[in-house]
């Protein structure tokens, strides 16, 4: 078991406070690091030294030992004088410093001999609210997952870092492809612990699909702009455009203005069970920003020669 | 001691407390509460679908976490539901 803070910082109030401001600190954190009502992966241990914090300091003369002997105080024994603790402490931490053991307690800070916190405590659910709840299985918690399209469209595997109570811990994660932002990727049994062996809850990661310097992305659809240059748009052509799966061709029919959009079909992200989306392209006249004499020339030409009005209604 | 859940289509009242470690009185009141959702087949037996596992760890959790009696646990569970539908609209809106 890692190592606890002091229960005073865990609650975030000083060493003088009153019980009414310990209980409200402690209610006001409970209420933010439930697991229930906190679905991220941290805010159970969160949640549970915040209980423990509580346990101790909530009642006057658990809190006064705690004081006295610090975070051991579990194993000192009821009549034992705070000044003579110190001392034989002061020893043990001698004995510690050339690498043995202290004997006597025979424990560092943490370890209570054998004995397990959640033991004492009755488990992290049970203790608090008494007996008549036996095993309490864990609540279910949720990650978020940043893809790239090309993560989307691809699936595979991915492997997640996230903070757990242990330090952190990495996770396997298998992306279908095709998956979608929202979408959710359940770990069964990789959630918040259930206490007493019961079973544990699970894991989701919510997928977000990142934005893309290319590509916009509507549910499966993919959209990608499509710069063309007048005389392309008016005359036709076929144009490479890129896609997640690789590089097709799009043909541009004669005629074709600004804001139409060419459906390459089933070349969005594809579905697991059902249809895969389009990719459109859309479709973006460009002109050059400054002209050569001679095109200058052909585009005067043409404007004297067209009788084309895009305004007129 | 874990106890294996093979994926039953649902559960009878004492698989169901054996599985959530809790005494059948005690599921019988939160059905009874509203709080747990359970089938009444012809026989008056109750049957609970795998889910409300989970559900019945909340209900434990939110007792426990908070002491909070049966009314105000139901009332979270809804407000608690209602939010995660919110979330998961948002989610799916903001994309």
């Amino acid at each position: 078991m890692a190592e606890r803070g002091d229960f005073y910082e865990t609650l975030g109030v000083p060493r003088t406070a009153s019980q009414d401001e310990i209980q409200r600190a402690y209610r006001k954190l409970a209420r933010q690091h439930h697991p229930d009502i906190n679905k991220a992966p941290g805010a159970e241990d969160r949640f549970k030294e915040i209980s423990e914090a509580y346990d101790v300091l909530s009642d006057p003369e658990t809190r006064r030992r705690y004081d006295a002997f610090g975070p051991d105080f579990r194993q000192v024994p009821a009549d034992v004088d705070p000044e003579t603790w110190r001392r034989m402490r002061a020893s043990a931490g001698a004995g510690q410093a050339r690498g043995a053991r202290p004997g006597g307690f025979g424990s560092g800070p943490g370890d209570l001999g054998g004995l397990d916190i959640e033991d004492l405590l009755g488990g992290l659910f049970g203790g608090r609210a008494g007996r008549g709840w036996g095993p309490i299985p864990g609540a279910d918690q949720e990650a978020e997952l940043e893809l790239t399209v090309e993560e989307a469209y691809r699936g595979g595997h991915r492997s997640v870092a996230l903070e757990g109570p242990d330090g952190r811990h990495s996770f396997d994660v298998k992306i279908p492809a095709g998956v979608t932002s929202g979408q959710r990727i359940r770990l069964a049994g990789q959630g918040g612990r259930g206490s007493d062996g019961a079973p544990n809850g699970d894991l989701y990661f919510v997928v977000r699909i990142a934005s893309h310097p290319r590509y916009r992305v509507e549910g499966r659809d993919l959209y990608v702009d499509l710069p063309l240059a007048p005389w392309e748009a008016a005359l036709g052509t076929s144009v490479a455009v890129e896609t997640p799966g690789g590089e097709m061709k799009v043909k541009v029919p004669p005629g074709t203005s600004s804001g139409k959009r060419l459906r390459l079909r089933n070349r969005g992200l594809p579905h697991p069970r059902g249809h895969a989306g389009h990719l459109y392209a859309e479709v973006r006249i460009m002109v050059p920003g400054k002209l050569t004499d001679p095109e200058r020339q052909l585009f005067e030409q043409l404007a004297a020669v067209s009788t084309f009005d895009p305004r007129r209604r | 001691m874990g106890y294996a859940l093979i994926r039953p289509v649902r559960l009878n009242l004492e698989a169901f407390a054996r599985a959530t470690g809790t005494h059948p009185e005690l599921i019988r009141r939160l059905v009874a509460l509203g709080l747990l959702d359970a089938d009444r087949d012809a026989a008056g037996e109750l049957w609970f679908a795998p889910s409300q596992v989970a559900a019945m760890g909340r209900v434990q959790r939110l007792r426990a976490g908070f002491g909070l009696n049966y009314a105000a646990i139901g009332l979270v569970c809804d407000l608690l539901d209602r939010i995660a539908v919110l979330e998961a609209a948002l989610r799916i809106s903001r994309r």
